[in-house]
């Protein structure tokens, strides 16, 4: 029996096809129906012109588009043997704000999706208002991102060579004051304990005692029996490098180094339906991306001691994705100390931008993963710009001989409630999907 | 206790910035004691988006994100219909975003099909032409506290002034321009040389349309705290129907001169003054603001 | 029949002004900046010294005036030029024509331009800066080239790399006309520099 539906409030809609056998979610295919061609307007423009547009892929991970697409620009400059050179201080500033954006993106998704869907599976309503919370977390979080970058979302303020900003001691002071406060913030309504204390966590049992949401987030996950479904290839990988990122894969648990030419697109899997997804593949197979593989990567004790009892399950991926906000806090802090602002923001690039030809790749980690800007210029002028987006990875729509991470997670789920949970879990973006 | 407005919140063509720019709004608790989101893509709402595409519903207040496609469907239904229904019904219809308002950046999907909710760029065009009801938000994305004013406006049954391209006076009137803090750079001519340092001004080289620009950003700041010529970047004028123009980050000049020259003012004013007022050099404004940092 | 009102007292000092100015021009274009005195001028004009000094506090500030004043009418016969709903090329032919006859009518003017302003700076380095002194026909230029480049009819280029092509090449030809070098009058040139001007300036 073949039961559709349409799933809502992930940055737009995904049609899903559910297939079940013995009461059982058997199979499942994904279609995103939505089409913008990003692609093709970008083509013919001016290549600084893409810091504009890119952003505009989406409105809640615009900023990890603006750092994709400035280090495409910076690789053309590096290909073609003028390789810029980017001040420390502009390094940080542009990883502090797309640490923020991640971090805004976790907190809405937290309290926006997950808590409600939660609560409704498990019959335990929250007030309208409990889910303000994220808002509310999430624009402290832009506040702090937009003292430098100007606004969010939708700024431009990274530009090939460094950044457009130049702050002063009352900017960063301002700053760690709002971070200060986000902070406590989180402690007193999250965990109950001290980030710090939070960070330095490393079993699942101090998980179940916290106090705050988080306490209740652990019960609410366990009482649906989410520890215990949700599996999917245990196979992971992050192409983006970061303070909180590096490149690699990970099988069978073994950690080994990874190859952005490896990154191949297969087209998607549906049944008489159109898609305008293309699954993102890493050597021809399906990885999961995002927080919960950034986390396993990086080694981080809490989510490897989680990921021992509870491999990856629904229950290991959302831990995963709102113990990153506390990692990424803290990051942002030692970030916001660092940054000396004697040095330049911007270094002006020896060869001008109308004379550069060539083809270059930008990679970050954004809030569901790795996020590839390929562009060709031709005399400063875009002849060919792709994208690759995370969602592509996780939400790959693949045949039943080769599912994609999140298709494979659904099956075996009792309901479509179920599934649909395990498919939020991944934190869905269907405007970066099709783009 | 007053009975709340309906409220739905409805999306065409779009990023969903505007969604995401309004939750940055501080008051959001009296925006859901005030109004019932019939629909909305990410707060709590009554209903789904399947049930709203019934159309069995009505609302008072229509917000529209995004470009407008009549051919375009969600969850399965026919856009064109479920935005003639509820628009019509509405008392209010809200363009939510330089999208909704003129088309914007998605136009450029498909520039024949697609427009905004009342207008094709600055052409009367669309579903709601000439529509009274329409109220434009422009700006990519939309300003939170443009929002707010305009959603307490109309829960408090006062009356909102539009301009000729129904964006209410009270938010674009002002330019960009207002309240830059550049603006003496400005009123000199001192050009910023190149991007990253907080003096100079972005008009002359790197593309700013801060005095071409109907938007009050520079008044009621972004995220309460900065605005983009503030943070060093050009203003691309994303509240203008010609949003997104093309070579954003460089000023188009004709020998050297801008072709555009700030609203309402005469090329040949303008350039009397600047070429005066560039004669000058002025050692404090051609230095280094604080030297300490550099 | 209305009477015609009496002149003010103001209009009337402008009026002697710009009368001493047009002598001052001729003195200067003539004799050099330097040699010509202020009583010289005075004189010239039949004013006592003391007189004379109402009109103009000192001679750099009669120098700047002066300035000011051919700027003025140069710049607002191109703007008539600009505002003329005709082609561009025809334009220039236009001002090559008017800087011409003002060079041949009121050889003063161009004189004082090439060879007070451009020769003596120091003159005007504390007040007649940048464009203080010339902006009325440098912007009426500026506009010139702008709708010049916005029809598609001129290359865009840098302001000043045009304006140089342009009233250089002007200035000279007035120059080697008051060496007396040319064979010919300068009317006769007229059509092959407007025609030398538009193809070097127009876009390829």
């Amino acid at each position: 029996m073949i039961t559709r539906k349409w799933i809502e409030r992930i940055e737009g809609e995904a049609s899903v096809q559910f297939t079940f056998e013995h009461n059982k979610v058997s199979f499942a295919t994904i279609a995103f129906p939505h089409f913008r061609g990003m692609e093709a307007i970008l083509h013919a423009r001016p290549a600084m012109d893409a810091l504009v547009i890119t952003p505009r892929v989406c409105g809640i991970c615009g900023h990890s588009h603006l750092f994709a697409a400035v280090r495409a620009i910076e690789s053309v400059y590096a290909n073609s043997g003028f390789p810029l050179e980017i001040s420390p201080k502009a390094e940080a500033l542009r990883e502090l704000t797309l640490s923020l954006e991640l971090i805004q993106n976790h907190f809405k998704w937290l309290y926006l999706v997950i808590y409600p869907e939660l609560s409704h599976l498990v019959q335990c309503p929250i007030a309208d208002s409990f889910r303000l919370k994220g808002a509310y977390a999430a624009s402290l979080a832009t506040k702090v991102l937009a003292i430098f970058a100007g606004q969010w979302p939708h700024s431009s303020y990274m530009i090939p060579g460094g950044v457009t900003c130049d702050p002063t001691y009352v900017d960063t002071v301002r700053a760690m004051g709002l971070l200060d406060e986000l902070i406590r913030w989180f402690e007193k309504e999250l965990t109950g304990i001290s980030l710090e204390e939070y960070l330095h966590l490393s079993s699942t049992k101090a998980l179940s005692r916290l106090s705050g949401d988080m306490g209740d987030l652990d019960k609410m996950l366990r009482a649906a029996n989410m520890h215990k479904q949700g599996f999917s290839y245990d196979r992971y990988c992050v192409l983006g490098e970061h303070g909180f990122s590096k490149p690699s894969k990970n099988i069978n648990k073994r950690t080994t180094k990874v190859n952005a030419k490896q990154v191949t697109l297969e087209n998607p899997y549906t049944v008489d339906e159109k898609t305008y997804a293309k699954n993102a593949l890493y050597q021809n197979n399906p990885f999961e991306t995002g927080p919960l593989a950034r986390a396993i990567i990086n080694g981080i004790p809490l989510i490897k001691h989680l990921h021992r009892s509870f491999r990856d399950s629904t229950y290991s991926r959302i831990m995963a994705r709102s113990y990153e906000i506390a990692l990424l806090l803290n990051h942002c802090k030692i970030l916001l100390q660092s940054i000396r602002l004697d040095e330049p923001s911007f270094i002006e690039p020896h060869k001008k931008i109308t004379s550069l030809s060539g083809e270059g790749v930008g990679i970050v980690e954004a809030p569901r993963g790795p996020l590839m800007h390929k562009v060709t210029l031709n005399k400063g002028i875009i002849d060919h710009y792709a994208l690759i987006t995370p969602t592509q990875w996780n939400l790959a729509s693949g045949s039943p001989q080769t599912p994609g991470p999140a298709q494979k997670a659904m099956i075996g789920a009792d309901s479509i409630e179920i599934a649909t949970f395990t498919f939020r879990a991944f934190d869905v973006c269907s405007v970066c999907t099709t783009h | 206790m007053k009975p709340r407005l309906k409220l739905l919140w409805l999306q065409g063509v779009t990023c969903n910035g505007n969604t995401h720019s309004f939750l940055n709004y501080p008051h959001l608790s009296y925006i859901l004691e005030t109004f019932e989101f019939l629909y909305h893509p990410l707060l709590p709402s009554t209903y789904t988006l399947e049930e709203i595409s019934t159309c069995a519903h009505e609302c008072d207040i229509l917000v529209f994100e995004g470009a407008y496609d009549p051919r375009m469907e969600r969850v399965g239904t026919s856009l064109e219909r479920v935005v003639h229904h509820y628009g019509n019904h509405a008392r209010y219809i809200i363009a939510a975003g330089s999208c909704a308002s003129f088309g914007g950046m998605f136009k450029h999907s498909d520039p024949e099909h697609i427009t905004g909710l009342g207008f094709d760029e600055k052409e009367p065009k669309g579903p709601f032409v000439k529509n009274s009801k329409l109220i434009n938000l422009s700006g990519c994305p939309i300003h939170p506290e443009w929002m707010g004013y305009t959603l307490r406006m109309i829960a408090d049954n006062k009356p909102i002034s539009i301009d000729e391209l129904h964006r209410p006076k009270e938010l674009y009137s002002y330019l960009a321009h207002h309240g830059c803090t550049r603006n003496e750079y400005f009123e000199w001519k001192v050009d910023s040389d190149h991007f990253g340092t907080k003096e100079g001004c972005l008009f002359y080289k790197q593309g700013c349309r801060g005095p071409m620009t109907h938007a009050s950003c520079n008044k009621i700041l972004w995220n309460d705290v900065s605005s983009k010529t503030r943070a060093g970047s050009p203003c691309f004028g994303c509240t203008e129907p010609d949003f997104p123009r093309t070579n954003m980050f460089e000023t188009k000049t004709n020998m050297s001169i801008p072709q555009d020259v700030p609203v309402g003012i005469s090329k040949r004013s303008y350039l009397t003054m600047a070429g005066i007022a560039k004669s000058f050099h002025i050692p404090r404004l051609e230095k280094r603001l604080i030297d300490d940092n550099t | 029949m209305k009477s015609v009102p009496e002149k003010t007292a103001n209009t009337k000092k402008e009026d002697r002004k710009t009368s001493i100015m047009q002598t001052a021009l001729k003195l200067f274009s003539t004799e050099g900046f330097y040699t010509t005195t202020m009583p010289a001028i005075a004189q010239k004009l039949g004013m006592s010294v003391g007189n004379f000094y109402n009109y103009f506090s000192s001679k750099d500030q009669l120098a700047k005036e002066l300035m000011l004043y051919i700027s003025t009418v140069l710049g607002d016969k191109l703007r008539e030029i600009n505002m003329t709903d005709v082609s561009v090329k025809e334009k220039i032919t236009m001002i090559v024509h008017m800087y011409f006859s003002i060079a041949r009518e009121r050889p003063e003017l161009i004189e004082y331009f090439l060879r007070v302003f451009l020769s003596n700076r120091e003159i005007f380095t504390k007040e007649c800066t940048g464009m203080v002194c010339v902006s009325g026909f440098v912007t009426e230029l500026m506009l010139f080239f702008d709708d010049g480049v916005q029809r598609g009819e001129l290359k865009n280029q840098d302001f000043f790399s045009a304006l140089g092509l342009f009233m250089g090449y002007l200035g000279g030809m007035v120059f080697l006309n008051g060496e007396e070098v040319l064979p010919h009058p300068l009317s006769e040139y007229e059509t092959a520099i407007a025609e030398n001007i538009y193809n070097a300036l127009r876009k390829q």
